[in-house]
């Protein structure tokens, strides 16, 4: 198991208490076969506790998409496990796991992803109604509550097409919020944005972690992110690479 | 629901080449019926440009034109009825002419009462013509109908079912089908249909109140020896009869088959396309464990509004080429039961093609948002 370095340490856990949210053991994930094959994750293990900002990082091609998508109940591995809360997720069955998902996780994806005919407010609307089969009346009560949160509410009738891309960054994000997760797999939510407004999708990240206990597994590049995360992997070929921070010192040069 | 309809309008250019064909599809069906039903509305003529409220006639009359004999008596089995106001004796069937300078012609005799408010009398019988028709042998036909018969016009003579019969007058808009109509006395029609003279065709039946039609009817049909009926359930009938047996219904079958499957091809594509277009948003919905049906759901709900709105805007349009068509001498009937059925025929066809748009869903996987 790798006990990442902890580059904040001045970060206090929400009522001190540390409990293991997800973790993943041994887990290996190939593609293609024979010559062509690559292994993107080798011999991984990763914990993470519940309330916990973790980001991962690597170069590109290091595994770290299949990685997220593995832990999060999108793609198998090949071999492994993965625990979340107290739940084998691989050995569940495909309906179990869309139903663990459906109650436990969030996605935040690279690319806003929202549909463009509708606006801010359905956007969450949608996944309050489809999802938890809220009333129209307590998915508007619901959305407009992380709108306001996340300072949106004025832009509530808006749709994608009149967002800026700070803006729609953050509807995705009151998207994955508004089912209050358990866990919020975020895959690079700042690569499309400039700093500010990239540290204001973290820092949304971070409260929705430390305020409301969600675990957050965050895939970024940008070393200002490392900061904010209380817990940092890097990946390396599709191994974790465990040597108290010297790679990432190596490749993200110095902490600010 | 609102999802559906928001996406529907926000990103209505993309759905309407779908409305446009259900629209088309829908107009297509309605207006062809419609045409059958106008070009067959010929055969009814003799129910509909009369005031009758029941027909009685031999047993499984099939159209009005295939009236068999019936007894003289059976006037008094319509006349005892309570609800009935007056009844009068009809004759009508098809007969032979015979052209003055040689060559013979189907035609229609028709053999009514001939007074003010005679049952059994077309509209188009004005005074002074139905006056001059109690005269034995004297008819009068329809002015379209003087070439088909070989005849001049009023004053000259033919033959029908080898009686002399002299033409008294002309009147306008009866166009005939199968025979030229014959409008003469009921005295007049006996010879020329070769019926006995206690022998008709139909009683005819006028209640006081016109709305107790179908409870006098559907209490003459308990008897076997009888068909009765209101005369625009008798219209329909002889309608459909000739429209069936004619294959004409086929011809439009195929039409309207066709029309369907463009409908349908163009309808469906618009919508998986439209589906298609938004896989990603969708893959993110599925990645948070929102189940496939949620999706599938809405899909339908589009197809059924893309339904109604194409339904929507053919029915004015129908209309309108309606007008257009009766302007031009056509005839097009649009009952509302015809209105219904054909925007219920496409409003299936847009649901199914909503089905069929479902597949481009299966796409939809969330593995596809990790590249
Ligand atoms: N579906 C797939 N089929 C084949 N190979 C794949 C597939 N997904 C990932 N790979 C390979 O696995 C390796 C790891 O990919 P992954 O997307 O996890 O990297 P990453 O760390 O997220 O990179 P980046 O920072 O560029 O997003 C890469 O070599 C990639 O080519
Ligand atoms: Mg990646």
């Amino acid at each position: 198991m790798s006990t990442s370095p902890n580059l904040k340490s001045n970060i206090k856990l929400r009522s001190g208490v540390s409990v293991t949210s997800i973790t993943g053991k041994g887990l290996f994930k190939s593609f293609g076969e024979g010559e062509m094959q690559t292994t993107a994750v080798n011999d991984v293990s990763i914990d993470i506790k519940q309330g916990e900002v973790a980001l991962m990082m690597g170069p590109s091609g290091s595994g770290k998409t299949t990685l997220l998508a593995i832990l999060s109940g999108l793609l198998k591995p090949d071999s492994g496990k993965v625990t979340a809360l107290g739940q084998d997720i691989w050995t569940m069955s495909e309906r179990e796991r869309e139903h663990f998902r459906l109650k436990h996780c969030s996605f935040i994806f690279q690319g806003y992803n929202l549909f463009s005919s509708l606006t801010a407010r359905q956007q969450l609307e949608i996944v309050a109604q489809w999802g938890d089969g809220a009333s129209s009346r307590e998915a508007r009560k619901k959305a407009d509550e992380i709108l306001d949160v996340l300072g949106l509410l004025k832009k509530a009738h808006l749709r994608p097409g009149e967002l800026s891309g700070g803006e729609k960054q953050r509807v995705a994000i009151g998207r994955a919020l508004i089912k209050n997760p358990d866990f919020c797999f975020a895959d690079e939510p700042t690569s499309a944005l400039d700093w500010a407004h990239g540290e204001q999708v973290i820092d949304i990240l971070r409260s929705a972690a430390h305020e409301r206990g969600c675990t957050v597994l965050i895939v970024a590049h940008d070393a200002r992110v490392i900061p904010y995360a209380d817990k940092i992997f890097y990946l390396e070929d599709g191994k974790m690479i465990d040597d108290g921070g010297k790679s990432i010192h190596k490749t993200y040069g110095k902490m600010p | 629901m609102s999802y559906a309809l928001s996406t529907l309008w926000y990103d209505r250019q993309r759905y309407l080449p779908g409305v446009l064909a259900v629209g088309f599809s829908a107009l297509l069906i309605a207006l062809q019926c419609g045409l059958l039903l106008g070009l067959f509305s010929i055969t009814s003529i003799p129910v509909d440009h009369t005031t009758a409220d029941i027909w009685l006639g031999a047993p499984e009359v099939l159209s009005v034109d295939l009236g068999r004999p019936i007894r003289e008596a059976s006037l008094a089995r319509l006349a005892s009825q309570p609800e009935i106001e007056r009844v009068e004796i009809y004759l009508q069937g098809f007969s032979y002419w015979s052209k003055p300078d040689g060559g013979t012609e189907l035609c229609m005799v028709i053999g009514s009462r001939l007074d003010e408010n005679a049952l059994g009398k077309v509209k188009e019988l004005s005074k002074d013509l139905y006056l001059q028709l109690s005269e034995p042998g004297t008819i009068v036909i329809d002015e379209s109908d003087l070439g088909r018969l070989g005849v001049k016009g009023v004053g000259d003579h033919a033959e029908v079912a080898g009686n002399r019969v002299r033409i008294v007058g002309l009147t306008t808009g009866l166009k005939s089908l199968a025979g030229p109509y014959v409008f003469c006395s009921i005295n007049t029609a006996r010879p020329l249909l070769r019926v006995f003279p206690d022998q008709i065709t139909y009683v005819l039946g006028k209640c006081f109140n016109p709305k107790d039609a179908a409870t006098v009817v559907s209490r003459l049909k308990e008897n076997q020896n009888v068909s009765a009926f209101t005369s625009p359930e008798f219209s329909l009938r002889s309608r459909m009869h000739w429209l069936l047996k004619t294959k004409a219904g086929i011809a439009l079958g195929y039409a309207a088959a066709l029309g369907l499957l463009v409908g349908a091809v163009v309808t469906s594509q618009t919508l998986y396309s439209a589906t298609a277009a938004s896989l990603r948003e969708f893959a993110v919905l599925r990645a948070m464990g929102i189940p496939r049906w949620r999706m599938q759901f809405m899909v339908m709900q589009q197809s059924l509004f893309v339904g109604i709105i194409g339904v929507g805007l053919a029915l004015p349009a129908v209309h309108g080429l309606a007008a257009v068509a009766d302007y031009f001498g056509g005839r097009v009937e649009l009952p509302i039961w015809l209105q219904s059925i054909a925007a219920i025929v496409t409003l299936t066809m847009a649901l199914f093609s909503g089905l069929f748009a479902l597949r481009s869903l299966r796409n939809v996987e969330p593995a596809a948002l990790l590249r």
